[in-house]
């Protein structure tokens, strides 16, 4: 085999023309490494395309990480009480949500961000610090996180919406159902008493501020 | 009478145009501008070429187009003149590819710029053990291929273009020969390969083909280092290292443990990553930060590998490959120290979690009152 890449190697001035070699360069789509025809991306036309699509996807996978971590401190916290159960299921979602990611990424060879580490760490704590607070301080944390998520992929639909919904169809179709649960657990979190927490106005708003924050960054890095 | 005047214009201009364009222009649009003209005479020769002798390689054709062509430039500039006054008549028929096509894909008798330079700098790695990878070698590679020296005023860069455009060319015949091995192991043709040995075999086979170019390698490499080439060799190394991984398998951002029932089960998943992987559990971003510490492992295996090789002289750089591979075996060691390391760390913090509680027990604290 490697004989045969070497002999290969001599000849290359003739194997490849320029014009492959831009392309290589300039449009990194996934080459057809999967069996299956299926993909949630289309395969970009161009670097323009392919970087925003990176962009959405790396913020994505990054929140749906955090969100885990987040659960993960909640559950470190209120694993044992009456709560326990309803985090768990909320919880198991995220794991869903995030596995899907994980794969979309490994797919269109997308780098993931960064500050994973960071948003490890700030997350579990994030979660562990609100369930101390009890369990209307779990579902405060989780109103506010469920809402800027939500909030956040609606603006992701409307953007690609805006673009070309024909082409992006598998892509909105995940983001959507993705959406509609965190938009559950955000339904879920004030059912169950998330706005009786005293000083639940500031906590919202800073957990919010802090998301946004996040995003912006995962966006970038 | 002025209508009877711009007719014969007109008429004179067009008489002008057909003097001045030796190639049949009958079935050929006429060109307004000059870059138009310029290239739209290029088509004509091309043409012209084509339908007189069958082309026996692409380089003739090319060398006796250009040649042709250079006749007409004198006469393309009297023609400008003339057909500024003609309306733009564009006919259909020719695809317009002039500006908008700037993207590299090959028109159909098309050359753009961007074609062209690569075309030169192929031509011009010829002269490199010659001239070193200078503005003199790509001057030689634009005359072998019937064009003037003064070509090379088309690079900016000069050397930098020419180092840049020869690791282009290495990069994407890497890519070519890790995909027809990734189609034979998918038709079963061959074994996979483990990951250590893949990425062995990936870096010796892109680190060969220096070896024509090894004794001007070392200028190569400073060029790289200058600091307008250094955003582009960056880009360039990190494509690299990013398609082995890819090809050698790494889904790194897959923490969840789902196989993808396409993909056989690479060691490149355990590669490097501290624990199996955990279903329920999951653990951070010591596996998404797999995704990075792999490149740069990679990263700084290729990059010292590359110096060794300059100053190597044993015989088919035997020194090389064992350096090469001591390297990977180091990162292989690095990383299962790296997996004792953490389960020793998972075993202690469970020691003391039962320590804890045992505490408690013994104190009482446990019982609710």
């Amino acid at each position: 085999m490697q004989r045969a890449a070497h002999t290969a190697l001599y000849d290359w001035s003739h194997v490849l023309g320029p014009a492959m070699i831009r392309q290589c360069l300039t449009c990194r789509a996934p080459l057809q490494l999967s069996s299956r025809a299926y993909s949630v991306i289309p395969p970009p036309r161009d670097t323009e395309e392919k970087e925003m699509l990176d962009r959405i996807l790396r913020v994505d996978h990054a929140g749906e990480y955090g969100a885990n971590r987040i659960y993960a401190g909640q559950m470190a916290v209120l694993g044992r009480s009456r709560t326990g159960p309803l985090i768990q299921e909320m919880w198991d979602q995220e794991k869903k949500h995030l596995e899907k990611f994980n794969e979309i990424l490994a797919e269109n060879r997308v780098r993931p961000t960064a500050l994973l580490p960071l948003w490890n760490v700030a997350g579990f704590l994030l979660g562990a610090s609100t369930a101390l607070l009890g369990k209307e301080g779990a579902m405060a944390c989780t109103v506010a996180v469920e809402e800027s998520i939500s909030e956040h992929y609606n603006s992701q639909i409307r953007a690609l919406m805006e673009k070309d919904p024909e082409r992006y169809t598998e892509l909105l179709k995940v983001i959507k159902e993705f959406r509609d649960d965190e938009m559950e657990h955000h339904d879920t979190g004030l059912e169950h008493d998330a706005e009786t927490l005293p000083g639940y106005w500031l906590l919202k708003n800073a957990i919010q501020l802090g998301c946004k924050a996040a995003i912006y960054v995962s966006q970038r890095v | 009478m002025a209508t009877l005047l711009r007719a014969l214009r007109a008429g004179r201009a067009l008489r002008g145009l057909g003097g001045a364009l030796a190639a049949p222009p009958a079935t050929n649009p006429q060109c307004s501008s000059l870059r138009r003209g310029f290239q739209c005479s290029m088509l004509r020769l091309q043409d012209e070429s084509k339908s007189d002798r069958p082309p026996d390689s692409s380089s003739t054709t090319y060398h006796e187009h250009y040649q042709a062509h250079s006749t007409e430039q004198d006469t393309t500039t009297a023609s400008h003149g003339a057909s500024a006054a003609e309306p733009e008549a564009e006919d259909a028929p020719r695809p317009n590819t002039s500006y908008q096509d700037q993207s590299g894909e090959q028109g159909e008798e098309y050359e753009t710029e961007e074609q062209l330079q690569a075309r030169i700098l192929t031509a011009a790695l010829e002269f490199v053990p010659q001239h070193g990878w200078s503005m003199e070698a790509i001057a030689s590679g634009a005359e072998t291929l019937g064009l003037s020296s003064a070509s090379t005023g088309m690079f900016h860069n000069g050397s930098g273009d020419l180092v840049l455009h020869f690791i282009a060319q290495c990069n994407s015949q890497l890519t070519e020969i890790l995909a027809e091995q990734h189609k034979q192991v998918q038709l079963g043709q061959a074994e996979p390969k483990k990951t250590a040995d893949f990425l062995r075999d990936a870096v010796e086979t892109r680190l060969r083909m220096h070896i024509p170019y090894i004794e001007t390698w070392p200028q190569a490499m400073s060029i790289l280092l200058l600091p307008h080439n250094i955003p582009d060799s960056l880009k360039h190394l990190s494509t690299l290292v990013d398609d082995i991984w890819y090809y050698a398998g790494d889904r790194s951002t897959d923490v969840s443990g789902s196989h993808h029932p396409r993909s056989p089960p690479s060691s490149a998943h355990t590669f490097l990553s501290p624990f199996h992987h955990h279903p329920h559990n999951i653990r951070p971003a010591t596996l998404q930060m797999n995704w990075y510490t792999k490149r740069a492992a990679l990263t700084g295996i290729y990059n010292t590998t590359e110096l060794v090789m300059l100053q190597d002289s044993s015989a088919d750089f035997e020194d090389t490959w064992n350096f090469l591979d001591n390297r990977i075996q180091d990162v292989v060691n690095m990383a299962s120290t790296a997996k004792q390391v953490q389960s020793t760390g998972e075993a202690v913090v469970q020691g003391l979690m039962g320590a804890a509680v045992t505490l408690k027990n013994l104190t009482g604290m446990n019982q609710r009152r």
